[in-house]
């Protein structure tokens, strides 16, 4: 301990160093007040012994300095004066001292007093470092939940969650939500969602759910269809998961050309399909455990898909939505979240009420649970538009020539996801890239048609029947289980032909053929078709591409892309004019479908 | 909560009373633990006549407990469903993970 001994008088200066040292402390001496402040400043004793009567600043002054200097830590100061200045030691504790002694005073008394201070010393140094302590924590975890949540909230941003189609909300019960919602547009305008609820709350469940998004993302891009995401987002977790933790999902994908909903909810919630009229349309509840429990050869991606004939709101939300309680306990249920969502017409009002619903039912009480809701506003759009980026004009005097080739056996198209597969790698090369989107539609409509038709044997014609495409689904699910020879060639050739960049592509399959002279005859124009549930695909790839051929029996088809066009030689400015006349046009032999900038109207 | 374990022909019957979350944590594992360690025990039985309320931690233990009866090749049965108790596992769909009789 370092005492600081303020006193005029060397013989009480020796008095208390003589005390002071055999027990082990150190000494600092001031012979008046001024002194006594600067030394308090310079040395920062741990005990101060203070004279009140010195020459200069007085003792009383002095501590009312020393006390108004800013401190960090307690300094206790005893007065150490004659008896007779009693009423000095009185205004000297109302001025900021502690305690005080009368001179003369015992050496004994003088050691209990400073191993008095000392253990009250020591105990305050204990808890001034446990204060130091806990402020550091507190300083850490609040950089942590800083970091944590703009980490977290750059991970979890999905720009598709601002699609026009989507709203939605996400109540954390703590800092960290782990509830997760994602949306995206796969190829061919198809929009997927993910509603994803770990298990607990807070950090950690936040990070159990955060593996799902970069496999959503991904996976939705290059179109593969929602059971193979379920079954990676399934993977993904049970891999990383310990086994009491899991995530409980809903993965949906809107159609809006095919005007179908899929759906597959693993212990969330009932998804629920609201129409204009507020009744509950459609409605998947919960078929599967939730993710990252059943290792993958148990684990189902099993999916509802259905044929949906008018307009409507898709709702999909946590248990926290469902389960959440007034004061009194009453939880919203699904039918209390219903009820209030039946109440208006337009989704825009249906989410507001839906969200002040929740907030007024909790009457104030955080939720004890994150609380989510995504509402996917579901159109019926006659016109199904899609977008397209318009082809650029590549700067180039030579092309290469790029192929592809590719052959599937009965054995793998039971459980390759092959129109994904293929994309994935034709858009790697640079110049097909930007035409994902009509690339996807042209290569699954042909290779659907040649596994669907032509393998399968199924026929288009039950999809009309009222619950037909459900049907043709589950037959389709069944005869590809059961698929046991037959196979299916792709062809890619990307080349020059003429100033254009184009791809041929070409799909055989092994099966009988169909009767394409009867069957294409007077479907040229989109609209015609527009209106049956089937024919619709080989018109929308006649409007996207410069030429379709049917030969063999009907089981060969051969079409051509426009890519973009070719300037052969180095452009000057004169030629500037001749180049934008050369513009190409997709899908020319519908001029009258052609929309502005890029748009496809069909 | 409280555990009632009582044994009878190799069967460990688990009967739970009360709140069935987070805080039952130690209590339920050293229940099942000991049922787990007693050779002569082959299936382990969770009565939910008496439970009132089940969260997700919960759900969490029972596929613990899953997962270290299935090693230690016992089975585990879930009965007495009813009410909120019955809801939950029937939304998580525990009934594909466990053996589960109302």
């Amino acid at each position: 301990m370092k005492i600081l001994i303020v006193d005029d008088t060397p013989a009480n200066v020796m008095q208390l160093q003589a005390v002071a040292h055999p027990l082990g402390h150190q000494t600092i001496i001031a012979a008046d007040g001024e002194s006594a402040v600067a030394a308090f400043q310079a040395e920062v004793p741990d005990l101060v012994f203070m004279n009140i009567m010195m020459p200069g600043m007085d003792g009383i002054a002095a501590v009312k300095k020393i006390r108004a200097l800013p401190a960090d830590k307690w300094t206790p100061i005893i007065f150490h004066s004659a008896v007779d200045q009693m009423q000095d030691i009185v205004s000297g504790l109302e001025a900021g001292g502690d305690d005080y002694l009368a001179k003369p005073a015992s050496t004994q008394l003088l050691q209990a007093k400073i191993n008095s201070y000392a253990r009250q010393i020591a105990l305050q140094n204990k808890v001034h470092g446990y204060a130091e302590e806990l402020a550091r924590w507190r300083e850490d975890s609040e950089e942590q939940t800083r970091l944590g949540t703009h980490v977290m909230a750059r991970l979890t941003d999905a720009a598709g969650l601002r699609d026009q189609m989507v709203r939605s909300f996400n109540l954390p019960a703590e800092t960290f939500s782990g509830d997760l919602l994602c949306a995206a547009r796969a190829p061919g305008e198809v929009l997927n969602v993910l509603l994803a609820d770990a298990a607990g709350h807070g950090l950690a469940a936040a990070l159990s759910a955060l593996p799902l998004t970069q496999a959503f993302y991904s996976m939705t891009a290059k179109g593969f269809p929602l059971p193979s995401i379920a079954e990676e987002l399934n993977r993904k977790l049970k891999a990383i998961l310990p086994a009491d933790r899991f995530v409980a999902a809903t993965l949906a994908s809107v159609d809006v050309r095919n005007q179908t909903v899929e759906v597959w909810n693993g212990g969330n919630p009932d998804t629920l399909f609201l129409n204009t009229q507020g009744e509950v349309a459609m409605r998947w509840a919960s078929r599967h455990p939730p993710l990252g429990i059943l290792p993958d050869e148990l684990f189902s991606g099993m999916s509802e898909t259905v044929v949906f004939h008018e307009p409507g709101d898709l709702v999909l939300s946590s248990d926290g939505l469902t389960e959440a309680e007034d004061l009194a306990g009453a939880r919203l249920g699904i039918d209390g979240v219903i009820g209030i969502l039946g109440k208006t017409q337009d989704s825009d009002s249906r989410f507001k009420l839906l969200l002040q619903g929740v907030e007024t039912h909790l009457q104030g009480q955080p939720g004890r649970d994150d609380i989510s809701c995504l509402m996917v506003a579901v159109p019926i759009d006659r016109r199904r538009q899609f977008r397209f980026s318009a082809p650029k004009t590549i700067n180039q005097s030579q092309f290469a020539e790029w192929r592809l080739d590719l052959t599937y056996n009965a054995q793998e198209l039971r459980y390759i996801d092959v129109v994904p597969a293929v994309l994935g790698l034709i858009t790697q090369v640079q110049t097909l890239k930007e035409h994902q989107g009509a690339l996807f539609l042209v290569l699954s409509e042909l290779f659907n048609n040649a596994l669907d038709h032509g393998l399968l044997g199924l026929d288009s014609v039950t999809k009309q029947w009222i619950g037909g495409f459900e049907f043709y689904l589950q037959q389709r699910a069944e005869r590809l289980a059961k698929l046991h020879e037959g196979r299916i060639d792709l062809s890619f050739l990307l080349h020059q032909e003429e100033s254009r960049a184009v791809l041929d592509i070409s799909i055989n399959d092994s099966g009988p053929g169909f009767d394409y002279s009867h069957r294409l005859q007077g479907q040229t124009a989109l609209s015609e078709v527009n209106e049956q549930p089937f024919g619709r695909g080989i018109a929308l790839v006649k409007s996207l591409c410069n030429q379709i051929v049917y030969s063999g029996a009907g089981n060969k088809v051969w079409c051509r892309y426009i890519v973009s066009d070719l300037v052969l030689d180095a452009p000057s400015d004169a030629e500037d004019g001749s180049s934008a006349e050369a513009l190409p046009v997709t899908g020319k032999s519908n001029p009258g479908t052609q929309g502005e900038d890029g748009l496809i109207l069909f | 909560m409280q555990i009632n374990t009582v044994t009878t022909d190799g069967k460990a019957v688990l009967k739970l009373n009360g709140r069935f979350d987070f805080h039952s944590h130690r209590d339920f594992r050293t229940a099942y633990e000991h049922a787990l360690d007693e050779a002569g025990v082959q299936a382990i039985v969770i009565d939910f006549q008496d439970v009132d309320y089940l969260d997700s931690s919960a759900l969490g233990m029972l596929l613990l407990l899953r997962e270290k009866a299935e090693a230690a090749g016992k089975s585990v049965a879930l009965v007495s469903l009813q009410g909120m108790v019955k809801q939950v596992l029937e939304i998580a769909n525990f009934g594909k993970l466990f053996s589960v009789t109302g």
